[in-house]
């Protein structure tokens, strides 16, 4: 789901580990699932029914509910995010678990399932998971115990720590042994040391965190306002540098990155207007065009740089499967096809 | 007593018919619903037949003994009807005459109705819009509490153990005279349901013990009756029920969601009897109250109702009334009142020895606005009838609604007050044949066609969702059912069976290209079948019963369906143990005796093979 420059750092250790084993195993090749495109479906409140669906983007062969396929049971969550380290792909599921499996095979190899309530995303660092997790409703459905998680193993295990934060965590992002939380509800974004396992630092930040990125070697905040978006990047040092703002109303923190520093952000008016739209904005250069796209039933966005081509999901309100339909560079419909149910997101590789 | 004879002569008709008012003289009146309902359905299961339910829930008897379609969302959890192909929503329910669905949810959990309440339970198939009102799209259920006269005095207590640590107790009391009736019942219920199952939701389904899934239920019934002087009646029941529940999650999640419902219900009818006529004037009030994890929400709505009903001459009846409820709920998220009048007749004519038919019409309005006007007509037709067998055409045609729940009204955010009425035009023919003689046949073969327009969905708009008139549906299916009993010597023996075909399908969705078009509702079987076998020879008796769901779709373009299951039942009754005055009635009961398997919803785990046992002393 995100821009992961810890694959780095992992895949160092790694090799680390591998040479101090002596015993380099020959480069494996890509697995069945670890080329095309990786479809999230969120599923359904109440129906747990969240799946991967598989796209092969050049001869555009679609597998279904690739979980349970691959692993003879069904997935049995909410799919919250997907985040792929090493070979290794995390399903996040806002349900209480994260499943473990391997990217190529999809095959499981472990699970976080006890000591989670409402996980929202995942890092890696080192041998350890960060989970971001918003923490139990209370009587009036709020979150006032959200916590990250830690589980001291690559393959799942039990949560062995948990670190108090803000409400509501969404997006973690790993910065070499620090972990960025956007802590979305009271707009801070909170530093983690993975070895102290503690917050060292709190950052007040413009608008709703949403999603962490990097551009050369930095690491960036998608925040957003009602009538504004905010990206914010970070020093080496842990301090904010800039915070540059554009004129987008009602984005909902879903973003799509493109070629040519282009950013493609959903909008929602909401009820009772209610209309969606796709704006196409540039941080560093000066593109805004705010209704690049309109529609309604937009739920999730991604963008596959190596052909040039805009992905966009409609849950289609949720009362059976969504669909995806892809634009090309200029915004113009090139084809649709039916997923999963809830469709929130994709994985490039 | 001589007011009561009087009933039966007048209300009396060709038994051929099935409406005669079999009524016990030390009974007391109660309407019958199939009076007007010629054309029409209806299943009945007295208090013997209930017995094999105490400690269950309506829901247990209606998914095993009926073609509903029950969605139960795990053990003793939210159960609400499917009838017909149509929602939750769109079978009406009544107690004693008041309709008791929820003025917010619009509809029951069937779960929290216990038999052990109830003294008998009539399921009416289809639309019934013009003879019972709101929410009878799919049919009706009529729950009543039957009283009698001149009885003396009674009294049981019964307690049951069982499987997944059920506990269950059961106290009734009654006094009666020539004058004057009451009964009283107390019952609790615990199941622990702690019951073994196979987690798909975790790495390696291994096999685990349910841990969120514990009922408890305690009430209260009350009735009276007063035959006030030889032409008037009084009547009033009260009910209070409240159970709390642990929310069991489904598969993959670990929600420790609690729950707790309480429900008040009384109603008060006075009934004259004129020369050939009935005057009924009945008031009444529900009050709910549900807390989910602390929110509370709570409704009350109080009914003020008063008909007249004339037998003028053996071909003609006519009954008329007019119905006033005021609603007030105040939920979490919003308050408000609601107030509806509805006036309606009924006529029944018969043209002929062999001829009924029947005319009822409805106007309900809420608010300011007008619900669709509901007519229906109704043919029972004798085409013959004989020493040997008989064969009964039945045909009614007629239109159902909907009032939009307060939910889909006022909910904040997205409470629609637009919303129209959901409505619906249905029509069904049927025979009914029967053959007597040493052992009994009866076939009863139905076909029927509904079409519902304005069905109301949720759907999201950004964040909040938001009820609209979106969809069509056109539902038409087969009933068929049969039943045959006899002796053999001193055994009793009886065999029913049944089977039902229904297609329900969306005609319009969100959209041209919706993907649900055309195809069967989310979670509504095409087939569904039941049968049971019982014997009984010197006060033992026992059955093996079955049924069986057919496939159904998890959603409505119907991606993903849920296999098939069947499921048995049996139980085994002695009722001759005796001491003096008192009986110590016994019974014992395996449930889904197979240990089957099964999902009803999609990763809702269900309980497999249990045992009950069940003692009582009776006086």
């Amino acid at each position: 789901m995100k821009l992961k420059f810890n694959q780095l750092v992992g895949a160092l250790a790694l090799s680390i580990f591998f040479f101090s084993c002596e015993n380099s195993e020959p480069e494996q090749p890509l697995g069945a699932y670890e080329q095309g495109i990786l479809i999230m479906n969120e599923g359904n409140f109440g129906t747990n029914d969240g799946e991967v669906y598989h796209l092969d983007p050049s001869t555009l062969t679609l597998k279904p509910n690739v979980f349970e396929t691959e692993n003879l049971r069904p997935f049995a969550g909410l799919l919250e995010d997907m985040v792929t380290v090493n070979g290794t792909l995390y399903l996040v599921a806002n349900t209480g678990k994260v499943e473990i499996v391997d990217a190529g095979t999809f095959k499981s190899l472990g699970a976080v399932s006890g000591g989670l309530d409402q996980p929202r995303s995942l890092e890696v660092v080192g041998s350890k998971l960060f989970i971001s997790d918003y923490g139990p409703y209370d009587a009036s459905y709020n979150t006032p115990d959200s916590y990250v998680a830690v589980v001291d193993g690559l393959n799942g295990g039990m949560v062995t720590k948990k670190i108090e934060v803000s409400n509501k965590p969404e997006d973690l992002i790993a910065f070499g042994k620090y972990i960025f939380v956007a802590g979305s509800e009271e707009g801070k974004v909170e530093i983690i040391d993975a070895d102290k396992e503690e917050v060292i630092k709190v950052l007040e930040v413009d608008g709703r965190p949403a999603q962490f990125f990097e551009i050369d070697g930095k690491v960036w905040l998608y925040s957003t306002g009602n009538d504004e978006v905010y990206f914010q990047s970070f020093h080496m040092d842990l301090t904010k540098a800039t915070t540059n703002s554009l004129p987008v109303a009602n984005a909902t923190g879903r973003i799509a990155f493109g070629n040519d520093n282009l950013y493609y952000l959903i909008t929602s008016t909401g009820w009772p207007e209610y209309q969606d739209g796709v704006s196409r904005v540039s941080v560093l250069g000066s593109e805004l065009d705010l209704d690049w796209i309109t529609g309604s039933g937009f739920y999730g966005i991604g963008y596959d740089k190596a052909r040039n081509e805009l992905y966009l999901a409609n849950s289609n309100g949720f009362q059976g499967n969504g669909t995806v339909t892809v634009y090309d560079a200029d915004g113009t419909e090139k084809r649709d096809f039916e997923v999963g149910r809830g469709p929130s997101g994709f994985l490039f590789y | 007593m001589i007011l009561l004879l009087w009933v039966v002569s007048f209300f009396g008709s060709s038994p051929m018919v099935q409406d005669t008012v079999v009524l016990a003289e030390v009974e007391v009146y109660a309407p019958k619903i199939e009076r007007f309902a010629q054309g029409q359905k209806i299943q009945v299961w007295d208090k013997k037949e209930l017995e094999n339910y105490e400690g269950r829930a309506l829901a247990d008897l209606l998914k095993e003994r009926s073609p509903v379609f029950v969605r139960q969302y795990g053990a003793g959890m939210l159960a609400s009807p499917s009838f017909r192909g149509t929602s939750a929503g769109n079978t009406a329910l009544f107690w004693n005459g008041l309709p008791i669905n929820s003025p917010s949810l619009g509809q029951s959990d069937l779960s929290i109705l216990p038999i052990q309440a109830i003294d008998q339970v009539s399921l009416q198939f289809g639309n019934a819009g013009a003879l019972f009102g709101n929410e009878a799209i799919g049919g009706s259920l009529h729950l009543q509490n039957q009283l009698q006269f001149s009885k003396g005095f009674h009294a049981s207590l019964s307690q049951q153990f069982g499987s997944f640590g059920a506990f269950k107790t059961g106290i009734q009391g009654s006094f009666s005279n020539e004058i004057f009736s009451s009964s009283t019942k107390v019952y609790r219920e615990f199941a622990k349901n702690n019951f073994p199952y196979q987690d798909l939701g975790q790495i390696g389904t291994p096999e685990v013990k349910e841990d969120h899934a514990q009922f408890k239920q305690i009430g209260f019934v009350q009735d009276f009756g007063w035959n006030i002087n030889s032409n008037s009646q009084l009547k009033a029941a009260f009910w209070l029920n409240k159970s709390n529940r642990e929310i069991q999650p489904v598969m993959g999640s670990n929600t420790n969601d609690l729950q707790e419902d309480q429900s008040f219900r009384a109603v008060l009818d006075y009934y004259r009897f004129g020369s050939g006529s009935v005057w009924n004037l009945k008031t009444g009030l529900v009050k709910d109250q549900l807390d989910f994890n602390g929110s509370l929400s709570r409704t009350d709505q109080y009914f003020l109702a008063t008909d007249y009903d004339q037998t003028f001459s053996e071909k003609l009846a006519i009954k008329g009334g007019i119905r006033f409820t005021q609603m007030q709920a105040d939920l979490s998220s919003y308050s408000t009142s609601d107030q509806r009048i509805e006036i309606y007749q009924s006529t029944k004519y018969k043209p002929s020895k062999d001829i009924t038919l029947s005319l009822n019409l409805r106007e309900l309005v809420y608010q300011d606005q007008f619900a669709p006007f509901a007519p229906s007509i109704g043919l029972d037709w004798g085409l013959w009838n004989n020493e040997s067998s008989s064969l009964l055409l039945q045909s009614s045609f007629g239109r159902g609604f909907k009032v939009p729940t307060l939910n889909d009204r006022f909910w904040e955010p997205g409470g629609n007050p637009n919303l129209l009425p959901e409505e619906s035009w249905s029509g069904e023919i049927g025979f009914l044949w029967k053959v007597n003689g040493d052992s009994q046949w009866s076939n009863q073969l139905t076909y029927y066609r509904m079409s519902v327009d304005n069905w109301i969905i949720w759907l999201p708009q950004g964040s909040v969702w938001i009820p609209e008139n979106i969809k069509h549906v056109s539902n038409q299916g087969i009933e068929y059912q049969g039943e045959t009993s006899g002796k053999l010597g001193s055994l009793d023996w009886g065999i029913d069976w049944s089977y039902t075909w229904s297609r329900a399908v969306t005609t319009s969705g969100i959209g041209e290209t919706d993907p649900a078009i055309g195809k069967q509702l989310p979670y509504t079987p095409q087939h569904q079948a039941n049968a049971k076998i019982r014997v009984s020879r010197d006060g033992i008796s026992t059955y093996l019963s079955t049924f069986f769901v057919g496939e159904r779709s998890v959603t409505a373009d119907n991606p993903r369906m849920m296999p098939s299951y069947q499921l048995f039942n049996f139980g085994l009754a002695y009722d001759q143990l005796k001491w003096r005055k008192l009986a110590f009635p016994v019974r014992f009961q395996i449930n889904n005796l197979f240990n089957t398997d099964y999902q009803v919803l999609y990763l809702r785990a269900m309980p497999g093979r249990s045992f009950q046992f069940n003692l009582s002393i009776r006086i």
